[in-house]
């Protein structure tokens, strides 16, 4: 007996957190065919990693629409160089289909280089690429050896995997990249920050108090980075990995490598910024540092205490549903909502792995739902069912929150506020709580008194088009209770 | 200059002005009544198109995709597929499913069409569910051209030869928003004939749903599927916009079923409505109705009310192809100077359209950004209108973009935009005109 009423396949991938035991969630690496994954593709991956290298070209091999689609899609914010805002593609057209793009790739790195001096390019291949078997590494190397820069490929085909592999692809390419050029630190403490991608600015939020402690940040994986900071990043002797999803392949091969340790941190949530400081202190073993974080904290926390509190005590009490693209952001939600006195009643990631899915299932409440690789049909029947009072997702689950009358807070590449570090964790509780408590959702959705009761107009469409409604006249927010057939069988 | 046009024609594209044709096809697909569409082909595709369309409607938008793998993409995909189909029709109880190939179908050269007769001899909850395949692989052409190859996809599979009828075919044969094609219905309604026409695709409705008690899995509206069906009987067809293209639905229904097919640019400005509602006059036989006889005036009224503020700003307008060329005889009505006139799309009509316009423009086709960009800087241009991926240009020459057309992601209302007609026209005058002023007083 399911949760909600989903595909056969479906069913093992929606799970209720229920007793102590970690929930058994599967997942996978394909997603359903016809099923609407909210999941991209391999390029998307590798795409969202390395685009916010704000100097360097970044060109995609194939036909327009992969590049019309992505770019400037980061929301990646830059200090500097904007080359990144820019939009590359080979828009392979029949002819390339048919007789090979390759010399019109080696041509357009050619003059792109002539025309834009980048000191790197990255060169992503999509589905085409794969199909028609151009080599790419071939003509990268060439022209690497010819302009004197490095042109790194990005083995991205978009059907060989998901963003997962895209990450991989990513973290491949930077490694290439990695301990090309010398550097001494200014600070025997440097590190690395994995994982962070100064979306809206978020990473101008953490650099200063890494500064306050004494602490060099060599390279931000990849939010705000420049070329030059990812070639010397080698140098660091830590690695702070917040995205592990995306990064933690990358931080293995620099240990394996360089020798550079990693610890897995998040800079979202006043707990969790606190531990980040914390571990860094506690890995360098030096007391002074550890003195200043401690300083930093308790002051920092005191510092934002009365604007949480004035944020909590208008939102405590109320049910979050989380739908993430990796675990991490997720599993430092749920601690960031308790922060806020708010309930976690649904959490889903789109490529979580089943270890993270057993980290999550710890962590959550009893009853909260867990779903992996969710659709918007699941995720319209989980809302009501578990009566969500927001959602936390991205722009393509934005709309579907709304129609249905549930608060939205986007906490992937389309914000426009920071999130991280002690300021943001005050911006989050702020749109938080003015999404929640916005007048908006007391708008009557129908009339009082209208002339015709919707569930009196015959629909032609379909069988199950009626399923979620509240009662005539009533506000916009959904009534939890009755609305929605709970029966666990399938669609089938 | 020669420079930059080398530079994008052979090799690179920089900035790019168009999408693909899979987008395109969605556009159509959507307007039919109770549709979901589906892509053939790798997962990205569907999820970044949901992306791009929800940022402009500010509505769900549901793709589902057949997910190819690695595995499909060398076997074949046809499993995929037909399992992509199964599921669509038991999670969205679809009447109609669009497929749309991805460049990765096409050039794995899987057979959509065969396919989809299997699946509907195959599958017995298929059978009342109508499938329509179109072949759109990106590098075939832009979303413009996506659009059309599906509107010539639907008509192909879904009209039939029976009894004549006494109707008429409304094509929209380019992409214009919600409220235009509900501002296209009202005039008809409000012309006496409401039941007696066809209108493709009607996405009045699908891509900006009201917010409702009830939400549904695929929104209310669209070409009702027996519309459709008779579209082969109808006494004639005309097509509003996409006239540089050809080849379309009108097309197909003249040359298949003898349906008379006329073909007019957008509705945009004085002229170009006139030749349009003249056209519904001969059409329906019935005279415009006195509510867009004093429309019209008000159009003439707004015009003239700016002409000295506007006259002579020199403006770039680049976008979908018919927009583009709409905006520009506007443009040229007002007085203005629409000096570079761009689409993203290579088509010679285009070019030829444009250059009879107004002479000494800059007419440019298949182009992108960084070419309208060097177009727009040594034409010493004052205004921007087109679609929002042009505020890079906006931005460095520090001249406003008035955003007309798709995608918009970053101004609020693209799905009630209403650039159509003369009320929709009166509405774009008094806002380029405002966009004047305010740039006027900052230089001040």
């Amino acid at each position: 007996m399911g949760i909600i009423k989903t595909f056969d396949e479906r069913a093992d991938h929606i799970k209720q957190k229920s007793g102590t035991d970690p929930v058994p969630l599967a997942c996978s690496n394909e997603s359903l065919a016809g099923a609407v994954s909210q999941r991209a593709c391999v390029y998307s991956g590798a795409r969202v990693v390395l685009n916010p290298i704000t100097d360097a070209l970044h060109l995609v091999h194939g036909p327009i629409g992969c590049a019309s689609y992505t770019w400037d899609i980061r929301g990646s914010s830059t200090s500097g160089p904007t080359l990144y805002k820019k939009s590359f593609s080979t828009d392979m057209k029949v002819a390339d289909v048919i007789f090979g793009g390759e010399k019109k790739l080696a041509g357009a790195i050619r003059e792109l280089a002539a025309r834009y001096r980048p000191p790197a390019a990255f060169v992503y291949s999509t589905c085409i690429v794969g199909v028609i078997g151009d080599d790419l590494k071939a003509v990268c190397k060439s022209a690497s050896y010819d302009l004197g820069i490095p042109v790194i490929p990005v083995m991205s085909e978009g059907f060989r995997g998901n963003k997962n592999e895209g990450y991989k692809a990513a973290c491949n390419a930077l490694f290439e990249l990695l301990g090309t050029r010398d550097y001494v630190p200014k600070s025997p403490y440097a590190i690395n920050l994995l994982g962070e991608y100064n979306v809206a600015g978020d990473l101008w939020n953490v650099l200063p108090l890494f500064e306050e402690m004494g602490v060099e940040v060599i390279a931000s994986f990849t939010g705000d980075s420049r070329v030059e900071e990812i070639q010397r990043a080698h140098k660091a002797k830590l690695n702070l990995v917040q995205c592990s999803g995306s990064m933690t392949y990358l931080a293995k091969k620099m240990e394996e490598k360089y020798g550079i340790s990693y610890r897995r941190v998040s800079f979202f949530g006043i707990g969790d910024i606190s531990s980040a400081l914390r571990t860094t202190a506690e890995f360098f073993e030096d007391p002074g540092m550890m003195e200043r974080a401690e300083e930093i904290i308790a002051r920092e926390t005191a510092r934002i205490a009365p604007e949480i509190e004035r944020h909590k005590s208008r939102v405590a009490g109320k049910k979050a549903a989380i739908y993430m693209g990796g675990a991490a952001k997720a599993v430092s939600l749920v601690r960031a909502f308790g922060e806020i006195g708010m309930d976690v009643v649904i959490i889903g990631t789109q490529t979580g792995s089943r270890d993270d899915y057993k980290k999550i299932s710890y962590i959550v409440k009893e009853g909260t739902v867990i779903i992996d690789d969710a659709n918007p049909l699941e995720l319209k029947e989980l809302l009501v069912k578990q009566g969500a009072d927001l959602l936390v997702a991205g722009v393509k689950e934005r709309f579907l929150a709304y129609k249905l009358g549930v608060a939205f807070c986007d906490f992937n590449h389309d914000r426009t506020t920071t999130f991280e570090g002690f300021d943001g964790i005050v911006n989050f509780a702020r749109e938080v709580d003015i999404t929640i408590n916005s007048p908006v959702w007391n708008l009557p959705v129908e009339r009082v008194g209208g002339a015709l009761m919707r569930s009196e107009v015959e629909t032609e469409i379909g069988v199950d088009q009626t399923e979620i409604r509240t009662e005539i006249g009533t506000e916009m927010r959904r009534e939890v209770s009755g609305v929605i057939d709970a029966g666990g069988e399938t669609v089938v | 200059m020669q420079e930059a046009r080398r530079l994008s024609e052979n090799y690179a594209t920089v900035n790019p002005c168009s999408m693909c044709m899979p987008m395109g096809s969605v556009m159509a697909f959507k307007g039919i009544e109770g549709c979901m569409p589906i892509f053939h082909g790798s997962q990205g595709c569907s999820t970044y198109m949901r992306l791009h369309l929800a940022h402009h409607f500010r509505e769900p938008v549901d793709i589902a995709s057949s997910a190819l793998s690695e595995k499909g993409a060398v076997y074949g995909g046809a499993a995929n597929l037909k399992k992509g189909l199964l599921n669509v029709i038991q999670g969205y109880s679809p009447r109609v499913i669009g497929i749309a190939t991805t460049c990765l179908a096409e050039t794995i050269g899987d057979d959509v069409v065969q396919i989809a007769k299997e699946f509907q001899r195959e599958e017995p909850h298929a059978r009342d569910v109508a499938i329509i395949p179109a072949s759109t692989s990106s590098y075939s052409g832009s979303h413009e051209e996506g659009y059309n190859e599906a509107l010539k996809a639907i008509v192909k599979t879904l009209a039939k030869r029976s009894r004549s009828n006494a109707r008429f075919n409304l094509v929209i044969g380019s992409i214009i928003s919600p409220a235009e094609v509900r501002y296209i219905k009202s005039m008809l309604e409000d012309w006496g004939c409401g039941f007696d026409y066809t209108l493709l695709p009607d996405i009045s409705e699908t891509f900006d749903a009201p917010l409702a008690a009830t939400y549904l899995k695929i929104p209310e509206g669209g070409t009702p599927l027996a519309e459709i069906n008779e579209m082969a009987n109808s006494r004639e067809t005309l097509t509003v916009g996409g006239s540089v293209w050809g080849g379309g639905a009108g097309d197909y229904l003249e040359k298949e079923f003898g349906v008379h097919h006329t073909v007019l640019p957008l509705p945009i400005g004085v002229e170009q409505t006139d030749r349009f509602v003249g056209k519904l006059e001969e059409i329906t036989d019935l005279g415009l109705p006195e509510k867009y006889e004093r429309d019209r005036g008000r159009l003439l009224d707004a015009i003239v009310d700016c002409h000295k503020l506007v006259a002579g700003v020199r403006t770039a307008v680049f976008g979908d192809t018919e927009m583009a060329l709409g905006v520009a005889k506007l443009l040229c009505e007002m007085g203005m100077d629409p000096r570079v006139i761009a689409t993203g799309s290579k088509n010679a009509e285009f070019v030829r359209r444009g250059e009879g316009l107004t002479p000494g423009s800059e007419v440019l086709s298949g182009v992108d950004f960084s070419e309208i960009h060097e177009a727009v800087a040594r034409n010493d241009i004052e205004l921007l209108i087109g679609p929002f991926t042009g505020r890079q240009i906006s931005k460095a020459e520090n001249i406003p973009l008035l955003r007309v057309g798709l995608p918009n992601h970053d101004r609020f209302g693209a799905s009630r935009q209403m650039v159509l007609g003369y009320e929709g026209t009166t509405g774009l005058v008094d806002e380029i005109a405002n966009t004047i002023v305010e740039m006027n007083e900052r230089d001040r």
